[in-house]
């Protein structure tokens, strides 16, 4: 399979990306990295910059083979490549996974690195809604030995929405701060999306909230502690 | 009773919090840039409204979905309640005529307005040539669209709102924040003091005696007025019939008792037989309050009859264009599928956190969001499109199917190609996809953005994100370990 960094993972996160990898490994993958690879376009094609999107999002396109299954620790990056970016660039669909239904669908053994946490996790809208992907993170989460605690309203936002988040900073900061509340008793709120870790960690630091933020394929890599 | 108008002018008092457009401020539609992020931040202040959004939001969603799982048949309902809509809106000139008719075969008249003006005009008209002075008036979302309350009054015609939620509005002189709970924002407090103020004496703020008042008010107003003006939830194009749901009785009331009834209708509001209004009435209530029926589904078909007991002498229908041919045959088409029922406000995370009034003075939420623009024009609504985070929680919840957030990404898509967008942004992106349009030019890029780590919370996006975030460190590159 070929592993899509993204951009945030690439830039910001890149130990959770190589947490990514060897759970793939660890899965028995074989895990191929193209070099070309650049970003999926999605932060201008949701402000409207289809021109420059489309630009971005050929990257992808010659960087990726449409033969092997590619597996992103985002569900947002995924949800743009799987529904939006074959349309926007002209191309063949391509067979594009979030890592936790990837590694839930085929049955993936995972470490029992999180034996007695409480783990909240973070439903990010795209993969929520737009891939229906949420009982794949919570699983794995439980078989790597969590107690998964609901978040109350697990259904709504966080408030990053991309340049939303600086378009409506307020609004976006409110929207953070109930999240970050409604895991107050969790030992990590965890979630599968780079843009929700940014902002979501980003904001607790500032705020001095205590909740401690941690990216999916690092919890269960490596446990949340 | 007190002379609204007064109050309503004077501007301050009650609710003169700033939260809200007044009346005389809101004369326009249009939302200027930084509009929306400013009533917000009015709004996150205050931790009432919050509250109050949050409780009754909840409560409306969560009756929603109980209402929705005890219908077995829901998505195949919503499916089809989604072709009932479109067959109209695609076919929509050949339904107003054949509404049109049937109004008129029945002894109704029908004025079709192109714009808010026309629609105000032909009520005045009406409200001149009848000699009335005092208009009862039912809630209508489109007659906050059209302005009508601010046209009668400069007619000599006192419009008083008879919906409970919108009575208190009109009160305080404020607007809507919500197309189904317009005080949804007002504590019983404030409620009472308007009320009182009406009242000439003190009301307590208990819900029994603002109930009992509210209903003394009002029912001068059945009684007195010359002229009723409702709204329509639906009109049936087969029979020329108007149909109302109300919870209060107040619709049946002001159609009923007053001389001359005029109605008005967003010019979509069209199905085309009472076996479709059927399917709309089956998911309208459900989805706005969870109630399986209003307390009130009211049908008008034509004025009183001869030999008839009651009902108005005339009845007029005017149905209002206002903007929504621009949408006729665009992608943008299944907006006016809307049935106004208000479940996309009440899943909406923005929304209840930015409260009705950013959005402007009378859709809200992300049915507002995309409306709105479409309406008056992107450039006068331009930060509209970009008041939602793109959560999807909207399209999920809206029974007609709407895709509301993938047409929010449209009107992003036009603010750029029609040049709305500001200048600089354009230019920011541009710039941003000719490094990253080859993986060279993205780490030499990101190499610089490195070096000038430093300087990210000083200016531009960085300053904001840093205002209330810490910033991500840029450190060294996945690619660059492997």
């Amino acid at each position: 399979m070929q592993l899509f960094a993204t951009c945030l993972g690439d830039l910001l996160f890149p130990d959770a990306v190589a947490d990514a990898e060897a759970l793939l490994r660890r899965a028995g993958f074989d895990v191929a990295f193209p070099g070309g690879q650049v970003c999926c376009g999605q932060p201008a094609f949701n402000s409207g910059h289809r021109a420059a999107a489309r630009r971005v999002a050929r990257t992808f396109v010659r960087a990726f083979s449409h033969d092997l299954p590619i597996v992103a620790a985002s569900g947002s990056c995924v949800t743009m490549v799987a529904h939006y970016l074959p349309e926007l660039v002209g191309c063949e669909p391509f067979d594009v996974w979030e890592l936790s239904s990837f590694l839930d669908a085929c049955g993936a053994e995972v470490p029992r690195t999180n034996e007695g946490r409480r783990l909240a996790y973070h439903d990010s809208c795209h993969m929520l809604r737009e891939l229906g992907v949420s009982a794949p993170p919570r699983r794995l989460l439980e078989r790597s030995g969590a107690e998964v605690v609901a978040l109350p309203r697990a259904d709504l936002c966080c408030g990053f929405g991309g340049t939303f988040s600086v378009r409506q900073p307020e609004v976006s900061l409110a929207m953070a701060d109930e999240k970050l509340a409604g895991a107050g008793g969790a030992d990590a709120l965890v979630t599968a999306d780079p843009g929700c870790l940014m902002h979501l960690r980003g904001r607790a630091s500032r705020a001095g909230a205590p909740t401690r933020v941690v990216h999916l394929a690092t919890a269960l890599a490596r446990g949340v502690a | 009773m007190s002379d609204l108008s007064a109050q309503r002018t004077s501007g301050g008092g009650l609710g003169g919090t700033g939260r809200f457009p007044r009346r005389e401020e809101a004369a326009q539609l249009a939302q200027p840039r930084g509009r929306f992020r400013e009533i917000a931040r009015g709004s996150l202040r205050n931790d009432y409204t919050l509250a109050a959004l949050d409780i009754a939001t909840d409560r409306l969603r969560d009756n929603r979905l109980a209402a929705w799982e005890a219908l077995p048949e829901v998505e195949e309902l919503r499916a089809r309640a989604h072709d009932v809509r479109m067959r109209v809106i695609d076919d929509l000139d050949r339904y107003v005529a054949q509404f049109t008719a049937a109004v008129e075969a029945r002894g109704g008249r029908v004025h079709f307005a192109r714009t808010a003006e026309d629609a105000s005009r032909y009520v005045t008209d009406v409200c001149r040539r009848t000699g009335a002075k005092l208009a009862a008036k039912a809630k209508s979302m489109v007659s906050e669209e059209i302005r009508l309350n601010d046209a009668l009054e400069a007619a000599g015609v006192r419009p008083v709102e008879t919906d409970l939620g919108e009575y208190i509005v009109q009160l305080a002189g404020e607007h809507p924040v919500h197309i189904l709970a317009p005080a949804i924002e007002k504590t019983i407090e404030e409620v009472a003091d308007l009320l009182s103020r009406e009242e000439g004496g003190p009301i307590p703020a208990e819900l029994g005696a603002l109930t009992a008042a509210a209903r003394r008010q009002l029912r001068e107003t059945f009684l007195n007025a010359d002229v009723g003006i409702t709204g329509a939830n639906f009109a049936v194009a087969e029979t020329g019939s108007i149909c109302l749901v109300t919870n209060e009785g107040n619709g049946r009331l002001v159609s009923s008792l007053p001389r001359v009834h005029v109605a008005l209708l967003g010019m979509e509001r069209l199905v085309a037989s009472l076996d479709d209004l059927a399917v709309m009435l089956r998911l309208l209530a459900r989805s706005g309050t969870g109630q399986k029926l209003s307390s009130y589904t009211t049908l008008i078909t034509g004025p009183r009859r001869d030999g008839e007991q009651d009902g108005p002498e005339e009845l007029h229908v005017v149905i209002v264009d206002n903007g929504r041919s621009n949408l006729l045959g665009t992608k943008y088409r299944e907006m006016l599928a809307c049935i106004r029922c208000g479940a996309c406000l009440n899943v909406c995370p923005v929304y209840r956190k930015a409260g009705g009034g950013a959005y402007g003075p009378v859709y809200s939420g992300p049915m507002g969001a995309v409306l709105l623009p479409l309406l008056v024009g992107l450039e006068r609504a331009e930060s509209l499109p970009h008041a939602s985070s793109l959560c999807g929680a909207c399209t999920e919840a809206c029974p007609v199917k709407i895709p509301l957030h993938e047409l929010l990404l449209e009107l992003r898509r036009d603010l750029v190609e029609q040049r709305v967008a500001p200048w600089a942004e354009r230019v920011a992106f541009t710039l941003w996809s000719l490094a990253w349009s080859t993986p060279a030019g993205y780490r030499l890029s990101t190499a610089f953005a490195r070096l000038g780590q430093p300087l990210a919370g000083a200016f531009g996006p960085g300053r904001v994100w840093a205002s209330g975030r810490a910033l991500p460190r840029l450190g060294r590159r996945f690619r660059d370990r492997r």
